[in-house]
């Protein structure tokens, strides 16, 4: 069962994104190879729930998409985050961060 | 910020699609490629390394087509393309495109037409004032009574306590609730122009500017020093004045006296009261001169103004509600002598004076509600018709829910089409209630010195836009649940699919109420048009063929008892002249109008009867009334013109008195005594009897009536023709003119002309009930013959069949109309128990007729039988023609 990737708990692909696009600005492909990385393969992304989510974060003025040649010769679109998106990255980190505190609370109070 | 950028780029993907496309596509082709290259290090080929990546991902059309339906732009994108589907579907079948279409604008239309009615009477506010909406009208209410006589205007003196009382309001206005007819005496002519009374403060408080000199003010109205000064109308100042624009300062005589002319009210500002555009505006100080009615300033018992109180902001409509109450209770208090017993109360003010509201609230919501079934019944063969074109498309639904469409999309599919056609209908619909809204105005009688406008203003289009938009959703969303919910499987094996039996059921249910709704609107319409053939029959007691009335009032100019009397006399000596004319009079007030006095028989007087006392209705006529009337006298003998003066105690009754008071008595020679005012008996001999008439409405019960030979000053004078009364009617207005210039009839008509007004209410119900119950028989014969022939053409098969092994045409003919004839009765049978059960809302609307009349529901039932026979054996006609080898090979 562990083996397996894991859904993501919802809302969070969002913050993930920006995380991963917080160390360097990628390509879409480059985020979702990170983020399996960075779990080691507990998620997995689908490039559409991906870029459905890159797409909204954008719209929302988050990250900012640019096109470059990539290593082999191909053209990508390369997305950084913007000072909104950094900011949106700190509070749900650190909202994040409560949250996972109470319910670890929680779950070791029985 | 980011909301604008969302738009942007939603509009962008909108519009620059293509390019948008090949972003995505070169953005997803980028991603593939690297996913591959990381395989391609596990040693896998390019092609196997693209395979395994699609493998893991899904294909990259529907990854696309999942991203794009994440943007705001992709509802819009399918909606789009949706319509413009739709469109394609409806101009393939022209036809019943045009049918369905053209029935729900029936409906759509006629409901806008009566809406537009509701608009202009009772939403829009009145033109041209500032904040309208703060203003609240103030009546007195009588508690004991009821209905619209409970509430009462004001008198002058309550006006100015109320106004210099009160807290809640700004101000407060007053203005004349009826309308004044008034002479303008010209230089060699009179013309009678519609004058409103109004308070000093009137055009201030309702933000009206003057467009030329200034308006009203409170220094013209002082009781004690009123001024004579006029604004005049902006119509009138054009009409009869071609805008003249030194027209302040010039003066108009009026009723015989002079008005200086002040100034010109804007254009569209026709004042408070809906349907009445006042020719000029004068102070209300100035009522006893216009109307020569002394001591009408300071009578506590003449209620005769409307007052209207501009709220302040911080105030309530309850608060001022309450404050009236308690103001009205000072006032009782004050004057113990007055033993008013009254109480106030506040509205939010309208076109129409609130105590009024309820009756044009309870006749358009009557009209409202037939036309609203008239439109039930258009959306229920709309929703069978859409209901049987999606049995058609049960294998498109199916195709296009294999393809991926969701159940949401299916819906919204089939929601855009069934709202394009309503929009369509609704569009046309507004046309149509273009054309129609001035044709209900033409009901009005001529005589009534109203003008009503039937704007289709933005209020108009909000209600057709709605309507539009609840029709198609409410007809589409059966179909539209239904295709949904198609069986993907089953429907792409199976070629033709037979009408499922809920389907059927559904749609029988539809035309059941269909019909049981068109057997109401029927009934209704049916009772409605034969109460107005009884009304346009009814003997009113005298002849409305071959006479004409005027109505005059020298007294308004100010002309003595004499004056007044030799008037009369050289104009009754003119006409009778004239070529044509065989007999003149004249009259009080004329029956069924709305002028009546009345008073009650003194009980002790006859001795010989009962003690209860009479109420009488008092009409005064001159000499040779009865005859220029055509009315017969039964007994005795007429009035003679010396009985005219004060003084002379005859009288002459009708038959319904005389057989109250005297039995079995000859009544000629007997003494009766009445109240003539307050503490005032007057003791008469009866002269004459004439004929029992109709004197307040045409259906009313017999009334008492008693007449008297003592005129006043304002008289209508009755002529009686042998030819056609309208030639004269021009001889007589020169007639008038020539024995004095100064004086114009305020109301020149032949009787034929009077009568539409008391016929007013039964012509309008009549012919909007009796085209509302017609058009609901066409609409449900028309849905009806279309289901049945969709069923007959399903059945195609079947009867083929049928035919084959030998069964009779007669049995296959009964087949299908048994279906149709099963329907209709159980429609009928209910339609019949709703219109019985719902008929004594009209009795108050129907002449010599009962709304139970059981020769109309049977009649209803058997047109309405034969009518739904024929809508089947047609299309059964065509069933049992075919050919049973071209039947089964059919498909």
């Amino acid at each position: 069962m562990s083996d397996k990737p894991s859904d993501l708990v919802q809302g969070t692909l969002d913050m993930l994104i920006l995380k991963t696009l917080a160390l360097e600005p990628t390509h879409g492909y480059g985020i979702s190879v990170r983020i399996e990385q960075m779990s080691k393969g507990v998620f997995r992304l689908n490039a559409g729930s991906l870029f459905l989510a890159i797409q909204r974060l954008e719209r929302d003025g988050l990250i900012e998409g640019e096109w470059k040649p990539t290593e082999n010769n191909r053209r990508a679109k390369y997305y950084a985050l913007t000072h909104k998106g950094r900011k949106r990255l700190d509070n749900e980190t650190r909202e994040w961060g409560r949250q996972v505190a109470a319910i670890a609370r929680i779950l070791e109070a029985s | 910020m980011s909301l604008l950028r969302n738009v942007a780029r939603g509009l962008r993907s909108l519009f620059r699609k293509e390019r948008v496309d090949r972003e995505l596509d070169e953005e997803m082709g980028a991603y593939l490629e690297m996913a591959a290259a990381e395989k391609m290090k596990d040693g896998l080929s390019h092609k196997e390394a693209l395979r395994a990546v699609r493998l893991e991902q899904g294909t990259l059309e529907v990854t696309k087509e999942i991203v794009r339906s994440g943007g705001w732009e992709f509802v819009v994108d399918t909606l789009w393309r949706d319509l413009l589907f739709a469109f394609r579907l409806l101009r393939k079948n022209p036809g019943s495109t045009a049918a369905v279409v053209v029935a729900l604008a029936l409906g759509m239309g006629l409901n806008t037409t009566v809406f537009s009615f509701v608009n202009a009477l009772l939403l829009r506010p009145p033109r041209g004032v500032k904040a309208p909406e703060q203003l609240r009208e103030v009546w007195i209410h009588n508690p004991r009574s009821s209905g619209a006589e409970a509430y009462l205007p004001m008198t002058y003196p309550d006006y100015f306590y109320y106004r210099d009382h009160n807290q809640s309001f700004e101000g407060m206005l007053a203005y004349d609730f009826d309308p004044h007819l008034v002479i303008w005496n010209k230089s060699d002519e009179g013309q009678t122009v519609l004058g409103q009374l109004v308070s000093g403060n009137f055009f201030s408080l309702l933000g009206v500017n003057a467009v030329l000199g200034r308006t009203i003010s409170a220094e013209d109205d002082q009781t004690a020093n009123p001024q004579p000064v006029v604004v005049l109308g902006y119509a009138f100042w054009r009409r009869y004045f071609g805008s003249d624009s030194t027209i302040v300062g010039k003066t108009l005589t009026l009723n015989g006296a002079n008005y200086g002319v002040i100034g010109v009210a804007p254009a569209g500002f026709t004042g408070l009261l809906v349907g009445f555009e006042p020719d000029f505006w004068a102070p209300t100080a100035m009522v006893e001169q216009i109307t020569r009615d002394k001591g009408r300033l300071s009578n506590w018992r003449v209620h005769w103004l409307i007052a209207i109180g501009r709220l302040k902001t911080e105030a309530s409509t309850s608060g001022a509600r309450a404050e009236a109450s308690v103001l009205e209770h000072q006032i009782d208090m004050d004057h113990p002598d007055l033993k008013r017993n009254l109480d106030a109360t506040v509205f939010p003010a309208t076109l129409i004076p609130a105590p009024l509201r309820v009756y044009v609230s309870a006749f358009t919501a009557l009209l409202m509600a037939a036309f609203g079934f008239v439109l039930l019944i258009a959306c229920a063969n709309v929703a069978s018709f859409l209901l049987a074109r999606s049995t058609r498309r049960t294998r498109e639904m199916a195709v296009r829910a294999a393809l991926g469409a969701g159940r949401g999309r299916v819906i919204q599919q089939m929601l855009v089409e069934s709202t394009l056609l309503s929009s369509l209908a609704g569009l046309l619909g507004l046309i149509l209630a273009y054309w129609t809204a001035p044709l209900l105005l033409a009901l009005k009688p001529a005589s009534l010195p109203i003008t009503l406008r039937l704007p289709i203003d933005w209020r108009v289009l909000v209600f057709t836009v709605i309507v539009s938009l609840i029709c198609g959703v409410v007809f589409g969303l059966t179909p539209a649940l239904r295709s949904a919910s198609v069986s993907v499987v089953a429907n792409l094996k199976d070629e033709t699919q037979p009408a499922g039996f809920r389907q059927s059921r559904l749609r029988s249910l539809l035309m059941t109420g269909e019909i049981a709704t068109c057997t109401v609107l029927l009934i209704c319409g049916t009772l409605c048009v034969r109460s107005l053939r009884n009304a346009s029959s009814i003997n009113p007691g005298f002849n409305t063929q071959h006479v004409i009335a005027a109505t005059l009032d020298p007294g308004s100019l100010g002309y003595s008892d004499t004056q007044v009397r030799t008037f009369y006399e050289q104009l009754s000596e003119h006409v009778r002249t004239l070529p044509g004319v065989t007999a003149t009079s004249f009259t009080d007030h004329l029956p069924l109008g709305p002028a009546r006095e009345h008073t009650i028989l003194d009980p002790m007087q006859p001795k010989s009867n009962k003690n209860d006392a009479i109420p009488i209705d008092i009409l005064r006529v001159a000499p040779d009334y009865f005859q220029t009337m055509g009315i017969s006298l039964l007994r005795g003998r007429d009035f003679i013109s010396s009985e005219g003066a004060e003084g002379s105690a005859v009288t002459i009754i009708n038959e319904a008195l005389a057989k109250r008071l005297w039995k079995n008595q000859d009544p000629v020679g007997q003494r009766m005594t009445f109240w003539a005012g307050p503490g005032k008996k007057s003791s008469t001999e009866v002269i004459g009897v004439v004929p029992t008439g109709k004197y307040r409405t045409l259906g009313e019960a017999p009334v008492p009536v008693v007449y008297l030979p003592q005129l006043r000053a304002r008289r209508t004078l009755v002529v009686r023709t042998s030819g056609d009364p309208t030639t004269l009617l021009d001889s007589i207005r020169r007639e008038i003119h020539s024995v004095d210039p100064n004086i114009a009839p305020t109301d020149l008509e032949t009787m034929q002309q009077y009568m539409s007004l008391p016929l007013f209410p039964a012509r309008t119900t009549g012919l909007l009930l009796g085209v509302s119950g017609f058009l609901a028989l066409a609409l449900t014969t028309i849905g009806l013959f279309g289901v049945i022939s969709y069923i007959v053409s399903q059945r195609t098969h079947e009867i083929g069949v049928r035919v084959a092994l030998g069964a009779q045409r007669t049995d296959v003919l009964n087949l299908i109309i048994r279906h149709g004839l099963l329907l209709t009765v159980i429609g009928l049978v209910i339609g019949l128990g709703i219109a019985f059960g719902a008929g004594h809302l009209l009795s108050s609307l129907l002449y010599g007729i009962a709304p139970t009349d059981p020769a109309t529901f049977i009649a209803v039932a058997i047109v309405l039988c034969a009518v739904v026979f024929l809508a089947c054996y047609i299309p059964a006609r065509r069933a049992i023609s075919v050919d049973p080898l071209v039947a089964l090979r059919y498909e």
